[in-house]
């Protein structure tokens, strides 16, 4: 059992892939917004690299473990302490009846750190998925973050502990955050030259822009575009703006959809449909990298692949977060 | 002496609920940020005097800008 003490800004339940064939029923996907970590840290205990896992965003979770564990922290360094000692991340650790973990703030670079425990969160699978979709207010534990007095379920283990504790992660597959993140990219469905002109789209790739403090787990928004992007002076049957069109389903999670002039990436537990714009859309295997993005402080750049790069980045992602990866 | 209570995530200062003077306990909320369309509260970390306000409202801030300046004595 984990027993919260101080839900920190926002710390939630989540596995990958999420909640996966609910599109139509206008259920997004939810899961980790950086499954990449998520997936580390559940190596190291031995789980499968999708078990769900705590997400902690901005910081400041506390709690008690009320039995021995193996766990794991990954992600951005929120100076992780247990018993008011650091621990390391990327590492398994023992724990034991009594041990309190605390994170602090988050540093310079990322956003989100994770917490993984031998045997995963033992939550109810609810559509396929231990996923909270926070919006929504289901799935994970209770549908919600978690909050001081909460007392979260750990499930059964089979492996000796022995055999997990002291993993740890290859330092070249350790993922490096940075401030100015680049996402690969591929365009459509509504792009040049019907919707958007050539000279928009070269700049959508070329540009750096900052993150929105308005950014969540539902979308991440960045700064606006010009008038110019548009390559039509309104959206026909769809709307008085160039950025409607008649609705249609969005291809969360990674597409980026045009909201007026404001360029909004959708990602977990975003719409599953709207009437606007979607020019581009961000590759399955940087998702992790929107999901270290700090609010208001960090900026996305774009860059072009092409779908076989992107099958290929995947692929190797799906290496990575394998048992290869342990040192 | 005196202690800084500052941003604990980056965001907009959304108000600052303590003003010059104020008397402030530990754990009390005395600033709020807005970021990831919610309101995050900034709580003391000390007993203290509020000495003055550093931000004010739509301020952009990072982690561990200054946003009150409190007065507490040398056991706060």
């Amino acid at each position: 059992m984990l027993k919260v003490i101080n839900g920190g800004i926002e710390t939630l339940v989540e596995d990958w892939p999420g909640r996966l064939g609910y599109l139509s029923k206008g259920m997004s996907a939810s899961g980790a917004m950086d499954n990449v970590s998520l997936g580390l840290a559940n190596i190291l205990v031995g789980n499968k690299p999708g078990e769900a896992g705590i997400e902690i965003t901005g910081g400041f979770f506390e709690a008690e473990f009320t039995e021995d564990h193996v766990i794991a922290v990954s992600g951005t360094d929120m100076q992780p302490k247990l018993n008011d000692i650091s621990i390391p991340l990327f590492e398994s650790i023992q724990v034991n009846s009594g041990d309190k973990i605390q994170f602090s703030h988050i540093g310079k670079v990322g956003f989100r750190s994770y917490l993984a425990v031998a045997g995963g969160i033992d939550v109810p699978v609810y559509l396929g998925s231990k996923s909270t979709c926070v919006f929504g207010s289901y799935g994970g534990f209770e549908g919600r973050v978690l909050k001081a007095g909460d007392e979260v379920k750990i499930g059964e283990f089979s492996v000796d502990s022995d055999k997990v504790v002291g993993n740890k992660i290859k330092p070249d597959v350790v993922p490096e955050y940075q401030n100015e993140i680049v996402l690969r990219a591929m365009p459509g469905p509504n792009t040049s030259p019907d919707y958007v002109t050539e000279e928009g789209m070269e700049l959508l790739f070329s540009r750096t822009s900052k993150i929105q403090h308005t950014s969540n787990r539902s979308a991440y928004r960045m700064e606006e575009l010009p008038d110019s992007f548009y390559a039509r002076s309104d959206g026909g049957v769809g709307g008085s703006h160039p950025s409607n069109i008649v609705d249609h389903a969005y291809a969360i999670r990674g597409t980026l959809n045009i909201c007026g002039n404001t360029p909004i990436l959708l990602i977990a537990d975003g719409p599953t449909l709207g009437g606007y714009i979607c020019p581009i859309h961000v590759i399955n295997a940087d998702l992790w990298k929107v999901g270290q993005g700090a609010p208001g402080r960090d900026y996305f750049k774009f860059e072009l692949v092409t779908q076989e790069e992107a099958v290929s980045a995947r692929h190797t992602q799906n290496d990575i977060l394998s048992d290869r990866s342990l040192l | 002496m005196e202690k800084i209570v500052t941003a604990i995530m980056p965001g907009l200062c959304a108000r600052v609920v303590v003003s010059e003077g104020d008397k402030v306990a530990k754990g009390q909320e005395v600033a709020v940020i807005n970021c990831m369309k919610t309101e995050i509260s900034v709580n003391s970390e000390y007993d203290g005097i509020v000495k003055s306000v550093v931000s004010k409202e739509w301020d952009e801030l990072q982690v561990g800008d200054p946003m009150v300046l409190l007065t507490v004595d040398n056991n706060g």
